[in-house]
């Protein structure tokens, strides 16, 4: 198994930057912490995995790195725009163009086949219809579900979604892969395929990955691992990644 | 975007949909239905008012509006070739006659009645009496002391065809004038109140009886009711120019009746419509609500993946246009089956103060049918705006905590 350094030539480029971010809520008159004062960075071709308890703050991190949720207090930075200081609209281009998200319930698209969900983020980005066709086929390629590609959500299994869910998220070719739980309603075997293709995805796209688990199998996969406790963020140090069979070699 | 994932989104809970579209479908089709009804009334009144007053009418404006001095009105035999001359200049005129009108007194053994003497141009093409003779013979050009009876004043005084009544009358000098009169022919007409008080007599012998040989108005027909208005500036402004000072007036001016019932159904369909958009606005608005609901997730995934609250609010919207297209057109659809039906069933009637009955008709086409389309397809519309803002303007955040 081969170092980031080998797949992914701008590794080490600082992408995200969270700067002393904490959320608050108030709950009966009382100030309740979801994150406090949590400093986090990023760099090209990263795949973090964040892990911590049920309440722990894993989630309100990833809503606030994915700029789908704000702040109380600090910023997130991504590629040196802080998006404390963009719109609604702006922070929707955001994520449109850099930022792919993965669901622990997949979040398909019930009405629209596997290929359509995947294509999606590709008709906000108002791309010609040969040019989608030609990126749902190959994304579909990669992760391995080309032949079921008329099918809809509800005719494919979870592990199947899931894989739906990953290209959908990188179709648009992001730099930043945010998953929250993205192993939680798989079973181990359809756990690891998912995670590994992740990885390989990672490798081959120099994506930067963050995966927010609870799941311990899912720590083997990471090369930066973070753990959140009561809202803190604890640096895991780096990691040697898991050696799987199933992993392609690049 | 695009307009086919709003029309799988509205086809996800079939069920749900099916309901929206009876509901809108059926507010549609009542409205088409009642409007129909009302413009194929509308439409009759309109053809019996051109047959009663022509197209358009020349006149003194004192005689119109009523305060005529005597007989001062009455326009000569060199002005009446004038503006026949005039007229007969313009494209849309079809024909030209005129008129004579005055009040009497007729007498049958002991009995007497006042009545209103209509004299017309016997076989003239723009109005006369002869399609409402249904005993007895119409008026002929070459008739003396010949007269046409209303049915009503007919029964009322005992008389037939060929019966003899005198008619008294004031002439333009103001003596006194006394005529015997053969009854040629009995007509209808869809008023009673008409078949009681007016006589039709040659007009020639009317002038004969008056001695004079004027006329009160020029009656003109035209190729079509809808050129009315336009006839009515361009003969006007030919009359100010060869500065002939008559009065035109239209139909729809003359038809006191048709104002006032255009009026009542233009009310009528005014409220039911109301009626029907307040009933299709709320239980559309309640549907959708909750099917806006129901997807709240579905919609921050949609927001999440960065689609704008606006893009958001146009989907659900198209997807309320597909539902207000399909729902309108299954009404219309169903307006039109109803009108059938019940155009097939020849319904008679006779409505109040008439003495003939007429069938009861619903007018389809594509004019009937536009104004309750439009109803369905605003308001299911309209009921659809309030739940897209608050469901496309949900923070992305709390609306993927939904279940």
């Amino acid at each position: 198994m081969g170092t980031i350094s080998q797949f992914c030539h701008e590794q080490g480029r600082s992408f995200l930057e969270a700067q002393r971010l904490t959320k608050t809520y108030q709950v009966g008159g009382s100030t309740v912490y979801a994150l406090r004062d949590v400093d986090f960075t990023a760099a090209q071709g990263d795949f973090v995995v964040i892990n911590g308890p049920s309440g722990s703050g894993k989630t309100t991190f990833l809503n606030l790195i994915s700029a789908i949720d704000r702040p109380t207090e600090g910023e997130v930075v991504v590629e040196g725009v802080s998006t404390n200081t963009l719109n609604e609209k702006q922070l929707a281009q955001l994520r449109k163009e850099k930022i792919g998200l993965i669901f622990q319930t997949f979040n398909l698209i019930p009405v629209l086949s596997a290929a359509e969900n995947a294509e999606y983020p590709l008709l906000l980005q108002k791309l010609s219809k040969s040019e989608r066709a030609k990126r749902v086929d190959a994304i579909l390629g990669e992760v391995g579900l080309r032949d079921l590609a008329r099918r809809r959500p509800n005719e494919l299994s979870g592990g199947q979604r899931q894989r739906i869910a990953i290209a959908r998220a990188l179709i648009t070719q992001p730099k930043l892969v945010l998953a929250d739980e993205p192993t939680a309603n798989l079973d181990s075997e359809t756990g690891a395929q998912v995670m590994n293709l992740m990885r390989t995805l990672n490798e081959e796209h120099c994506v930067v990955f963050i995966v927010v688990t609870h799941d311990p199998a899912v720590t083997q996969y990471a090369r930066r691992q973070i753990r959140i406790h009561d809202g803190c963020l604890q640096e895991g140090g780096a990691h040697d990644v898991v050696d799987t069979a199933s992993q392609p070699a690049a | 975007m695009t307009w086919w994932i709003p029309l799988r989104s509205l086809l996800r809970n079939r069920r749900r949909t099916l309901l929206s579209v009876a509901i809108i479908a059926l507010g549609t089709a009542i409205s088409l239905f009642v409007y129909g009804f009302l413009e194929d009334s509308r439409l009759q009144i309109q053809a019996a008012a051109v047959n009663e007053y022509g197209n358009l009418q020349l006149a003194s404006a004192d005689l119109f509006d009523d305060t005529a001095d005597g007989y001062d009105y009455l326009i000569d035999p060199e002005r009446e070739a004038q503006v026949r001359n005039l007229l007969s200049q313009h494209a849309a005129v079809t024909g030209i006659t005129t008129q004579l009108q005055f009040p009497g007194l007729i007498a049958s053994g002991k009995q007497t009645q006042v009545v209103r003497v209509t004299a017309q141009v016997p076989g003239n093409s723009v109005l006369n009496a002869d399609k409402l003779v249904f005993k007895g013979r119409p008026l002929d050009e070459t008739d003396v002391a010949s007269i046409l009876m209303g049915r009503s004043l007919a029964d009322r005084l005992g008389l037939h065809v060929d019966d003899v009544v005198t008619l008294t009358l004031t002439t333009v000098n103001g003596a006194y004038n006394a005529t015997p009169l053969r009854i040629v022919g009995i007509y209808k007409f869809t008023s009673e109140q008409v078949e009681l008080q007016t006589l039709f007599m040659p007009q020639s012998f009317a002038q004969l009886l008056l001695g004079t040989r004027g006329v009160e108005r020029l009656i003109v027909g035209l190729e079509s009711i809808s050129a009315t208005d336009d006839a009515k500036e361009a003969i006007v402004s030919q009359l100010d120019r060869a500065s002939i000072e008559l009065d035109v007036r239209t139909w729809f001016e003359l038809s006191a009746i048709y104002q006032q019932l255009s009026g009542f159904f233009d009310l009528l369909f005014g409220f039911l419509t109301l009626a029907v958009f307040i009933l299709v606005f709320f239980i559309i608005l309640q549907v959708l609500t909750l099917a806006f609901l129901e997807r709240t997730r579905e919609i921050g995934t949609l927001r999440a993946l960065g689609t704008t609250r606006s893009e958001v609010f146009r989907q659900l919207l198209i997807e309320s246009a597909w539902l207000a297209l399909i729902g309108s057109a299954a009404g219309v659809l169903t307006g039109v089956l109803m009108g059938w039906g019940f155009n097939a069933l020849g319904i008679e009637w006779q409505p109040p103060g008439t003495v003939e009955t007429s069938v009861l008709a619903v007018r389809l086409g594509l004019l009937t049918a536009a104004p309750p389309f439009l109803v369905g397809v605003v308001s299911t519309l309209l009921s659809a705006v309030f739940p897209a803002i608050q469901t496309s303007g949900i923070r992305v955040v709390d609306a993927l905590r939904v279940n």
